[in-house]
């Protein structure tokens, strides 16, 4: 997985909005309005945020959230990480609206009242890190999975050695080309291989549900 | 009934590094000034208040406020970007209006400032779209070191790299550096298809001067074998350049003083017969001229200079520069205008290439033209594995 490239034209982003001072976030509006985003701004209704899952799903979507109110914390969920990139609209600068504000994951921050001349490197920062996080994240989730199944991989030499009576460099040759033949990872392929073994079912169940290649293929801003 | 007499403060450099451009600047403006006063129809009474920060980063602020503190709402000014932010802050806290003539490299919409130079779609793109057409692909880019040099060689290594082009090298030299020996040896060496020039004042003359003589010397003919292209190269600075080194330069530029047009012709006479010294006619006189006259327009409908007034005012109003039409684009406070191409020619004059058909929309954030990713992370690239 390579590094994300540096996204530097908005043209066409969606910008959401979440406060109840539209008038302290005006600057911000026409701004985004220049650089090529449309702009909306989230309903807030007794004290819930209304973000439909199109809004949520992030795709080239960025939320713009006022630190100074408390109801879009319990909306986005404290423990769901963020599937978008979220700028944070600070007011006060006091530390529970600073930390309420990086548990939704936001990776820059605009003072209010905002400043025209500040929303692009605001902008600019907080999708680039966003981005930069998220292929961190995918990175590790795939460097996990493989470790997981590192075991099925010694697990296949042995049972190859054992059966053909080659040396374990063989047997890791064997079952490498294979898995490239086959388009699999090696974890992958050994697991497969092992399950395919008489006997296999004892061996293997402990293992379910670790095998998707799947897991890392998301979409997104 | 006498019009109503307003005071406008006029803020360019007599002196320092780029004194030249700004001296045009400011005598555009002075030339709309005496031009209104003499048509005394206009409705409207501009008294121009004219400082000098003599080119120190420092006074530019202190001018300003010094100005605005007297209650004037509207100054004429500024050349350089690091001059134009340091004194937007006094322009916001008084709620006042700068209208800024130079062209520069975008990215800033304030909306306390009018602009009436050429946005980066106005200059730069139009100048590497003609390049890549008529000249070729491989840059050597040379420039002053701060950020119109380094916005400009991004939008060009960008524009060059989706064209399959290069930059074969990026050099910087300090504002007001003057010895270029090496980069212009290095230029030699690599023969590229076109320098691409971003130094600005006396650092670009002796720098067109240098290279020409380095080039002579090995029997090269610098402007057809290794051109200089440069955003805004104007008149003036072809004089300091001077006799020997002046001609075959590509410059990109919304006004060449050579426009045959009535407008223009009318223009360039008033100009010359008020100032016999010099600086020549140029795109930044044209620039600071077409300012004070939307200003002007401006202060006559709203009949007052209440900032919010003229700013709604300017909206509506349609010049007749000497580069043609000209209007405000209300979504970014900037100019309507009129790209063109022009090659340097032995008389210190352009000879116009090319020219838009008509006034281009300003995109100072190049929302229309920018790729959608920066270029220079290099990535999936291929290698032949045995």
């Amino acid at each position: 997985m390579t590094e994300p490239r540096i996204l530097q034209n908005f043209l066409g982003y969606r910008a959401v909005i979440v406060t109840e001072a539209p008038s302290a976030v005006s600057q911000l509006e026409a701004t985004l309005t220049k650089l090529g985003l449309s702009v909306s701004f989230a309903r807030i209704d007794a004290g819930n945020v209304h973000l439909g899952e199109d809004v949520l799903s992030g795709h080239q979507t960025i939320l713009f959230i006022d630190a100074d109110i408390n109801v879009t914390i319990e909306a986005l969920g404290q423990d769901r990480p963020p599937q978008l990139p979220v700028i944070g609209l600070i007011g006060v600068e006091a530390p529970s609206r600073l930390k309420a504000i990086m548990r939704l994951g936001a990776t820059a921050t605009l003072r209010k009242p905002v400043y025209g001349g500040s929303v692009y490197s605001a902008l600019f920062v907080g999708v680039n890190a966003f981005r930069q996080r998220r292929t961190l994240m995918l990175q590790l989730e795939e460097q996990e999975r493989r470790r997981h199944g590192r075991r099925f991989v010694m697990k296949a030499v042995v049972a190859l050695m054992r059966a053909s009576g080659c040396d374990e460099d063989a047997a890791y040759d064997r079952l490498r080309r294979e898995s490239m033949r086959q388009r699999l990872p090696i974890e992958e392929y050994c697991e497969r291989f092992m399950r395919a073994l008489p006997g296999a079912h004892e061996q293997t169940t402990e293992s379910q549900g670790t095998t998707s290649t799947e897991k890392s293929k998301r979409g997104g801003t | 009934m006498a019009a109503r007499r307003y005071r406008i403060g006029v803020l360019f450099s007599d002196s320092g590094p780029y004194g030249t451009v700004s001296r045009a600047l400011r005598n555009g403006a002075l030339l709309a000034f005496e031009e209104l006063r003499q048509q005394g129809s206009a409705g409207v009474d501009l008294e121009p208040v004219v400082v000098d920060p003599a080119g120190e980063p420092a006074k530019y602020p202190e001018l300003a406020a010094r100005l605005l503190s007297q209650g004037i709402k509207h100054v004429v000014g500024c050349y350089t970007s690091s001059s134009r932010k340091e004194v937007i802050p006094h322009f916001e806290k008084h709620d006042a209006l700068l209208w800024y003539p130079s062209h520069y490299e975008g990215f800033e919409s304030s909306d306390n400032v009018v602009y009436t130079g050429a946005a980066p779609n106005q200059h730069i793109i139009p100048l590497i779209e003609y390049l890549l057409a008529h000249v070729g692909r491989r840059a050597y880019c040379v420039g002053s070191n701060y950020i119109w040099a380094w916005e400009n060689n991004r939008i060009l290594r960008e524009s060059l790299t989706a064209a399959g082009g290069s930059v074969v090298a990026e050099r910087y030299l300090a504002v007001g550096e003057t010895d270029h020996q090496k980069v212009v040896r290095s230029i030699v060496e690599a023969r590229p298809d076109f320098v691409f020039n971003t130094l600005i004042g006396t650092s670009a003359y002796t720098f067109f001067r240098d290279l020409r003589a380095a080039c002579t010397a090995r029997g090269l003919a610098q402007a057809r074998d290794i051109p200089i292209a440069s955003c805004s190269l104007s008149e003036p600075e072809l004089a300091e350049i001077g006799p020997h080194a002046m001609d075959g330069h590509l410059s990109s530029s919304v006004y060449f003083s050579g426009i045959e047009s009535a407008t223009n012709h009318g223009f360039v006479q008033t100009y010359n017969q008020l100032f016999p010294g010099g600086p020549r006619v140029s795109a930044d006189a044209e620039s600071a001229y077409i300012a004070v006259r939307l200003l002007a327009a401006s202060i006559a409908s709203a009949q007052s200079d209440n900032v919010e007034a003229v700013r709604a005012a300017v909206i509506g109003q349609r010049f007749e520069a000497p580069q043609g039409p000209v209007w405000i684009d209300p979504h970014t406070n900037h100019t309507f205008l009129t790209p063109r191409i022009g090659r340097s020619n032995p008389s210190g004059e352009f000879d116009v290439l090319y020219a838009a058909r008509q006034p281009v929309q300003p995109d100072p954030y190049l929302v229309q033209t920018t790729p959608r990713f920066a270029s220079g992370v290099q990535q999936g690239r291929l290698r032949v594995v045995r």
